[in-house]
C-alpha cells in the first residue's frame, strides 16, 4: 500500500513539473477508478501552420485533411472551395485542387467540400462535394474519372437531399459516403458506382425514454404514432478506414452507445459486445457556460501503429487508444495557444505526429510525441502483439516516469508472470488491482510452494494427526474416568439416603 | 439433565438446530455477554470479509476505509433485528424479552459468521477455479444459520410454525422502517445543522464589519 502512495506523491510532482512547461492545460489520465489524474503528457503541440505560414492565403473553415501513402497531406479547405496538397513537413505546397477536368473536357469546381480520401490501390483522389451533391474521383492531376451523385434506387428516400460529409474508399474500391441528413449509415457503392445500399447504422440506445415510448406505442393509434418524435439514432459523422476495418465514430450529445465502431465487411462492430468509453469519462461542468462538457466524438483516425485517435469537438482534445480501446493519451483543449483550439474539425496522423484541423482558428496544429509517449508507444505495441518479457523493461521505464501509470503495472505483472516470476508478479497484479492476474499468479506460485515443501507439509501433517488422535484418547478416558467417579459418588449418596 | 456451562449451552444450542433452543428456553439458559461477544464478532467478520480476502477474490472499487457501512452492516443490521422482533412480537403475543431474542439470534448467527472466518481463510489458499468450496461453505453456514434463526425465534416466543413465519416478515418490514426513518432522521439533523451554520456564518461576517 506505502508503494502505491509513494507513487501517487511521486507521480504528480513529476507532472507538476513537466505539465507546467509547455501545454495551455493541465496534463491528465484516468486510474483504475475512472477519476481524472495528473499524468505525463504523451503528446506536445510543436507548431500550428496556417494557410499563410503556406504561401497559399488563409485556409476557410476547413473540415478534413488525409494523409495519403506518399505522406501528402491533402486539407479540404471548404470556405475557400479548394483541396490543398501539403508536404509532409508542413512546409510548402504540393499542389492546390480548385478546378477540375470532368471527361468531356469541361472545368468544374467545388462547392464547400467536406471529405477527402485518398485511395493507395488505385492512387485516385475522392472528394465529398457537399453542396454539389456529388463526390468526385480524380486522379492527382485532377482530372475527373468519375462523378457519384445521388442514387436513384428505391431503397434511397428520393426526398432527402445527397449531401456527401466524408468519403472513403476499401481495397476493393467500393466507396463509403457519409451523408449529412442520412441515420442509416453510411452509403455504399460499388467500382462503378452503382448505389449498394447503406452500411454500418448505429442502434438506437434503449434508454428510460425509448422503452417507455415503446411500451406506449402498443396502445396509440397509428395517427398519434406518425405525429410522434421517431426514435432514431444519430447518423455516422466521420470514418477511416484501416486494412480490412472501418472505424466509425459518432458526434453527438446524447447518444453514448456506438461512438466509436470498429466494422468489418459485413458491417458488423467488433466493439458491440464490448463496454466501452470514449471521451471524458465524467463529464466536466463547465460553470463559464452553463453547460456539460458532454464529449461528441467528431472525427476519428487509425494510427500506422494501430492506435485509434478520437477527436472530441466539446473540449478539444484528443484520446488515444491502443488497438484494445485502452486508454493511452488526452492532449489538447479549448484555448487560444497553441495546443489548444477553438473548434477543432479533423484528425489526422503520420507515424509519432498528430495534427489536428481547426475550422475555427484555421490553422493544423502539430503535435509530436514526447519521450515519455514514445516508451509508452513501445510497451503497448509490444504488450499488444504479445511480447510480454519484452515489453518488460520498457514499462519499468514508464513506471519511472509515471508511478499512477495503470496499464504499466499491468503490463509488468502480466511479463512476470510469464516469465515465472510468480511473486514478483502477485505485487504488481496488486498494485494493478487486477485480481485475474494475481489469480494466475498466486496459482503458479501456490504450485511451486507445495512442490518444494512437500515432504515438509505430510511430515506435520501426519504428526499433527497423530498427536490429535493420541490428544483424543486422552482426553475421553480422563472424561470416562471423572464421570466413573461422579456416578460412584451419587451411587454412594444415594445409598446412604437409602439407608436413613 | 441438561447441566451444562454457558460454553457448553451455545455448543448446544448450535449443534441441534430444532430442539436446542427449546432446550435453552426451558433451562431459561444463555449468556448475554456470549451474545454480545458474537456481535462483536461479527463486525471483525464483516471487516475481514471487506478487507482481508485473498485478492484473487477481491473486489474492491473503494479507494479509503471506512468503518461506518462495517458498522451498519453488522452491528445496526444486528440491532434493528432485535429490536424490530421485540417489537413486532409484543404485539404478536411473543413470550420472548428483549434480553432473550438478542442473546438467542446471537447464538443462531455463529455458523454464518464461521463461515465468513472459514472462507476468509480459505481465499488465501484456493484460486477462483476452486472457488466451489468456499461456495459450499457458504450456502452450508447461510443455511445452518437461516434455519437456527427460525427455530431461535419459534423457541423464544413460543410459536407455531406459521406464526414464527409471518413474524419474521414483518420483523423484515420493521427493520425496513426503522432504517428508514434512521436515514430521514440523520438527513434531518444534516438540514438543522446546515442551518444553524449558515447563521454563524452570516452572524460572523456582519461581526466584522
Amino acid at each position: 500500500m506505502s508503494l502505491v502512495f509513494t507513487g501517487v506523491l511521486l507521480g504528480g510532482a513529476m507532472t507538476s513539473i513537466a505539465a507546467s512547461a509547455d501545454e495551455p492545460y493541465d496534463v491528465y489520465n484516468y486510474d483504475r477508478w475512472g477519476e481524472a489524474i495528473p499524468s505525463q503528457a504523451g503528446y506536445i503541440a510543436d507548431r500550428a501552420v496556417s494557410g499563410n505560414d503556406l504561401g497559399v492565403g488563409h485556409f476557410s473553415s476547413p473540415a478534413d485533411i488525409f494523409r495519403d501513402h506518399n505522406d501528402i497531406f491533402y486539407i479540404v479547405d471548404s470556405g475557400n472551395n479548394r483541396v490543398v496538397a501539403v508536404d509532409s513537413e508542413f512546409e510548402k505546397v504540393v499542389k492546390v485542387y480548385d478546378e477540375f477536368t470532368m471527361p468531356d473536357g469541361s472545368k468544374t469546381t467545388l462547392s464547400n467540400p467536406k471529405g477527402i480520401y485518398v485511395s493507395e490501390q488505385n492512387d485516385l483522389i475522392y472528394i465529398a462535394d457537399n453542396e454539389n451533391s456529388r463526390v468526385l474521383i480524380c486522379d492527382y492531376d485532377a482530372n475527373v474519372v468519375q462523378e457519384i451523385t445521388k442514387p436513384t434506387s428505391e431503397v434511397f428516400d428520393q426526398k432527402r437531399t445527397f449531401l456527401p460529409q466524408r468519403v472513403v474508399a476499401d481495397k476493393a474500391g467500393n466507396v463509403y459516403v457519409v451523408l449529412g441528413n442520412i441515420t442509416t449509415g453510411a452509403a455504399m457503392f460499388n467500382p462503378e458506382g452503382e448505389f449498394m445500399g447503406f452500411y454500418g447504422a448505429n442502434r438506437v440506445e434503449p434508454t428510460a425514454e425509448i422503452v417507455g415510448n415503446y411500451i406506449m406505442n402498443l396502445f396509440t393509434s397509428e395517427e398519434k404514432k406518425a405525429r410522434q418524435a421517431r426514435n432514431v439514432p444519430s447518423g455516422i459523422t466521420s470514418f477511416d478506414i484501416d486494412g480490412d476495418f472501418v472505424f466509425t465514430c459518432t458526434s453527438s450529445t446524447t447518444q453514448t452507445t456506438d461512438t466509436v465502431k470498429k466494422l468489418n465487411a459485413a458491417g458488423n462492430n467488433i466493439f458491440s459486445g464490448l463496454t466501452l468509453s470514449f471521451g471524458d469519462f465524467t463529464p466536466m461542468y463547465d460553470t463559464t457556460q452553463n453547460k456539460v462538457m458532454q464529449p461528441q466524438i467528431c472525427d476519428i483516425d487509425i494510427a500506422d501503429d494501430g492506435n485509434i485517435n478520437c477527436l472530441d469537438f466539446t473540449t478539444g482534445r484528443v484520446f488515444q487508444y491502443d488497438e484494445d480501446c485502452n486508454l493511452l493519451f488526452i492532449a489538447g483543449t479549448i484555448a487560444k495557444q497553441v495546443g489548444g483550439f477553438d473548434q477543432v474539425s479533423a484528425l489526422e496522423s503520420m507515424g509519432n505526429n498528430l495534427y489536428v484541423l481547426d475550422q475555427q482558428k484555421n490553422t493544423v496544429t502539430v503535435f509530436v510525441e514526447t519521450s515519455f509517449g514514445k516508451i509508452v508507444h513501445e510497451a503497448t505495441s509490444l504488450y499488444n502483439a504479445g511480447y510480454y518479457e519484452e515489453a518488460l523493461d520498457p514499462w519499468y521505464e514508464v513506471l519511472k516516469r509515471d508511478g499512477n501509470y495503470r496499464r504499466a503495472y499491468i503490463g509488468v505483472a502480466s511479463a512476470l508472470l510469464n516469465a515465472g516470476d510468480y511473486e514478483g508478479a502477485m505485487k504488481y497484479a496488486e498494485l494493478a488491482d487486477t485480481p485475474a492476474i494475481y489469480n494466475k499468479a498466486f496459482e503458479g506460485y501456490r504450485m511451486d510452494f507445495l512442490k518444494e515443501n512437500f515432504t515438509t507439509i505430510i511430515v506435520v501433517a501426519v504428526i499433527a494427526i497423530a498427536a490429535l488422535v493420541v490428544l483424543s484418547k486422552q482426553l475421553k478416558k480422563r472424561r470416562l474416568a471423572k464421570e466413573a467417579a461422579r456416578n460412584a459418588e451419587i451411587d454412594k449418596i444415594s445409598k446412604e439416603k437409602e439407608e436413613e | 439433565m441438561m447441566d451444562l456451562t454457558q460454553k457448553q449451552w451455545v455448543k448446544h444450542a448450535v449443534m441441534h438446530p430444532f430442539e436446542g433452543f427449546e432446550d435453552m428456553r426451558w433451562k431459561k439458559s444463555g449468556s448475554l455477554k456470549i451474545a454480545f461477544l458474537i456481535v462483536l464478532l461479527f463486525f471483525f467478520a464483516t471487516i475481514a470479509y471487506g478487507r482481508l480476502y485473498g485478492f484473487q477474490f477481491y473486489v474492491s472499487y473503494d479507494k479509503t476505509f471506512n468503518i461506518i457501512p462495517y458498522i451498519v452492516q453488522s452491528i445496526v443490521l444486528f440491532a434493528t433485528w432485535v429490536v424490530g422482533n421485540w417489537a413486532v412480537c409484543t404485539l404478536l403475543d411473543g413470550e420472548g424479552s428483549m434480553k432473550n431474542i438478542c442473546i438467542y439470534s446471537a447464538y443462531a448467527l455463529i455458523p454464518y459468521i464461521a463461515q465468513i472466518y472459514i472462507n476468509v481463510i480459505l481465499s488465501h489458499f484456493l484460486i477462483r477455479d476452486e472457488y466451489i468450496f468456499m461456495q459450499a461453505v457458504q450456502i452450508i453456514g447461510i443455511g445452518w444459520s437461516v434455519i437456527l434463526i427460525f427455530s431461535a425465534i419459534k423457541a423464544v416466543h413460543q410459536y407455531s410454525f406459521g406464526k414464527t413465519v409471518f413474524a419474521i416478515l414483518l420483523t423484515i418490514v420493521a427493520m425496513l422502517i426503522m432504517l428508514f426513518l434512521l436515514v430521514l432522521l440523520l438527513s434531518l439533523i444534516q438540514q438543522v445543522y446546515v442551518f444553524f451554520y449558515s447563521i454563524y456564518t452570516e452572524l460572523s461576517y456582519r461581526m466584522r464589519v
